[in-house]
């Protein structure tokens, strides 16, 4: 039951040599899982879910998918090895049409099979057979992500990797977009996601870890992570009342 | 006023149009100006040459086919020709290109390919002198077509393999596999990589692609006029005014753009005066820009 898909372990990873953002993360990810890693901003989230697909130069530690290393594969090499990436923003290509999107996502296929998957798509994601014409550029946000993730499944990945999904979307998308998820969820993908909307993620989320100054500092279910007292201190960045911090409020000073 | 103005405007639109492609695939997909793109124009120009040199050397002298002033000889040569210039492309790219492509500011590789334009051209002067020559000296009889226009049969067959091209490169970068991926590349580098597009394959296409119609439009030249180590040279401003009137990215804003340069071009010849060929063009080109500053076929940037 529980077998692991993803490993990444000991991994340091950043921009700049010598100047690590991601500090030591060691997460692991089960087959058929929802994993959502949280953290304040600026914990190295999205650098640390980019290194892992192979966006940001990883100077320590290792990535294994199904077993196989697949540490600092390049991009385009991840999504041959099983691992599908979706980016925050930028995640489709805006002046070609819905179809062509998926299209282009089909390269790494065998040629016959494409159809088949650009359809078995559209059976999935409804709204976007309803747009098929449509450039990608003039799709509603909610559209636009769904048409990303579906991008991202077509090649029938091991793992599906996104960073802060419901990023920009309004309120009604970004249940849409968790929704969709789940959904995903159940049809058999493992799926690890960055996310800032806590609340949402760890409602659809089996686990999550906390991600603190590059390193995770938290795991835990996701069911009770949310009314974990550390889950407000790491995450929200909030200490629990220290001793002296009645004197505070009495100066006024305390936040 | 003889309406002549237009077969020639086609015909230098042409070129310019065929040279354009190859400028604005560069532009939006290897994201830097190459400056040696007339370069390779000639150098496939002398290519070609070379090659029909070779054959009558082999072959001794072919008949050309009625009513064309030339023969099977030529067309094995274009393709030789076409071929060589890829290579070079690709050579240049490997040994120059792709490292200043590395850099963050584009004016790096601008500056880099004006450095290789010179040396491809003097290295074409050396090689050659610059002394004009011709793929033949016969003379060609023009027909009349009506409305005063006169054409020759040289003039027709060239202007049906400009479309066959452009129609041709159009088909691939729209309905291929490997043309979505060069839209890819131009329109989200990062994300094609993620979706599992080989960069490295859709720049070497990119540059086959560019070189080939650049050596298409450099034989053209040296079949209609004649051949000089600076032809693609000279071509250059009009190429790149071309590219950027029809939209940069755009193949079919590009060959547009080059037959209203060729046109305008032609027509001012004819009705204000030779010395005025270029200045019109470049009148017409701001204009466009001042009214649609994005070109013909060009995409808002997000």
């Amino acid at each position: 039951m529980n077998e692991t898909v993803l490993v990444v372990s000991d991994l340091e990873a950043g921009y700049e040599p010598g100047v690590p953002i991601v500090r030591g993360a060691s997460i692991t990810v089960n087959k058929g899982e929802i994993v959502v890693v949280l953290g304040p901003n600026g914990a190295g989230k999205s650098s640390l879910i980019k290194a892992v697909a192979g966006l940001v130069p990883i100077s320590r530690g290792k990535v294994l998918l199904d077993g196989q290393d697949i540490t600092a594969a390049p991009a385009h090499i991840m999504i041959r090895l099983g691992l599908a990436f979706v980016p925050q923003t930028e995640n489709v290509f805006p002046r070609m049409s819905v179809e062509d999107n998926l299209k282009v996502a089909c390269g790494i296929l065998e040629r016959r099979l494409a159809p088949a998957r650009i359809e078995e798509m559209y059976a999935a994601f409804p709204d976007l057979l309803r747009q098929r014409r449509t450039r990608a550029g003039n799709l509603s946000g909610g559209q636009r992500q769904m048409l990303a993730v579906a991008r991202a499944l077509i090649v029938h990945p091991k793992v599906l990797v996104l960073d802060e999904p419901s990023a920009g979307l309004s309120p009604k998308f970004v249940s849409m977009v968790f929704e969709m998820l789940s959904d995903i969820r159940k049809s058999g993908v493992t799926i690890l996601l960055v996310e800032q909307n806590a609340k949402a993620a760890l409602a659809i989320g089996d686990r999550a870890y906390v991600l603190v100054e590059g390193k995770e500092r938290h795991e835990a279910a996701a069911s009770t992570l949310w009314d974990d007292p550390v889950i407000a201190e790491l995450y929200l960045g909030q200490r629990p009342l220290r001793k002296d911090s009645a004197r505070h409020t009495e100066t006024g000073g305390a936040a | 006023m003889s309406l002549q103005f237009v077969v020639d405007g086609l015909l230098t639109g042409s070129m310019i149009g065929l040279g354009a492609i190859g400028v604005t695939l560069t532009y939006s997909i290897l994201r830097f100006s190459n400056f040696a793109h007339g370069d390779f124009m000639a150098w496939g120009t002398y290519a070609t040459l070379t090659v029909v040199g070779a054959i009558a050397a082999m072959f001794g002298k072919v008949a050309p086919i009625a009513p064309l002033s030339f023969g099977w000889p030529l067309i094995v040569a274009l393709v030789v020709g076409a071929a060589f210039t890829a290579l070079l492309a690709l050579l240049l790219d490997k040994v120059l290109f792709s490292r200043l492509r590395k850099q963050e500011q584009a004016i790096i590789a601008v500056m880099g390919s004006f450095g290789a334009s010179m040396a491809l051209r003097s290295l074409l002067e050396f090689i050659f002198t610059s002394r004009p020559t011709y793929f033949s000296r016969a003379i060609q009889i023009a027909m009349p077509v009506g409305f005063g226009i006169r054409i020759t049969p040289d003039q027709i067959a060239l202007l049906i393999l400009t479309a066959a091209l452009v129609l041709a490169v159009h088909l691939l970068t729209t309905r291929t596999q490997t043309g979505r991926s060069m839209q890819a590349m131009s329109q989200n580098p990062a994300l094609a990589r993620i979706a599992g597009i080989d960069v490295a394959s859709v720049v070497r296409v990119t540059w086959v692609i560019g070189a080939a119609l650049a050596c298409v439009a450099g034989v053209m030249i040296g079949v209609l006029v004649q051949i000089r180590p600076l032809m693609g040279f000279d071509m250059l401003l009009p190429m790149f005014a071309a590219a950027i009137l029809g939209g940069i990215g755009s193949i079919p804003g590009a060959v547009l753009g080059g037959l209203i340069i060729g046109l305008a071009e032609a027509g001012a010849v004819q009705l204000i005066g030779a010395e005025w060929r270029a200045a019109v063009s470049f009148i017409i080109l701001m204009a466009v820009l001042i009214v649609r500053p994005i070109g013909l076929f060009g995409v808002r940037e997000r």
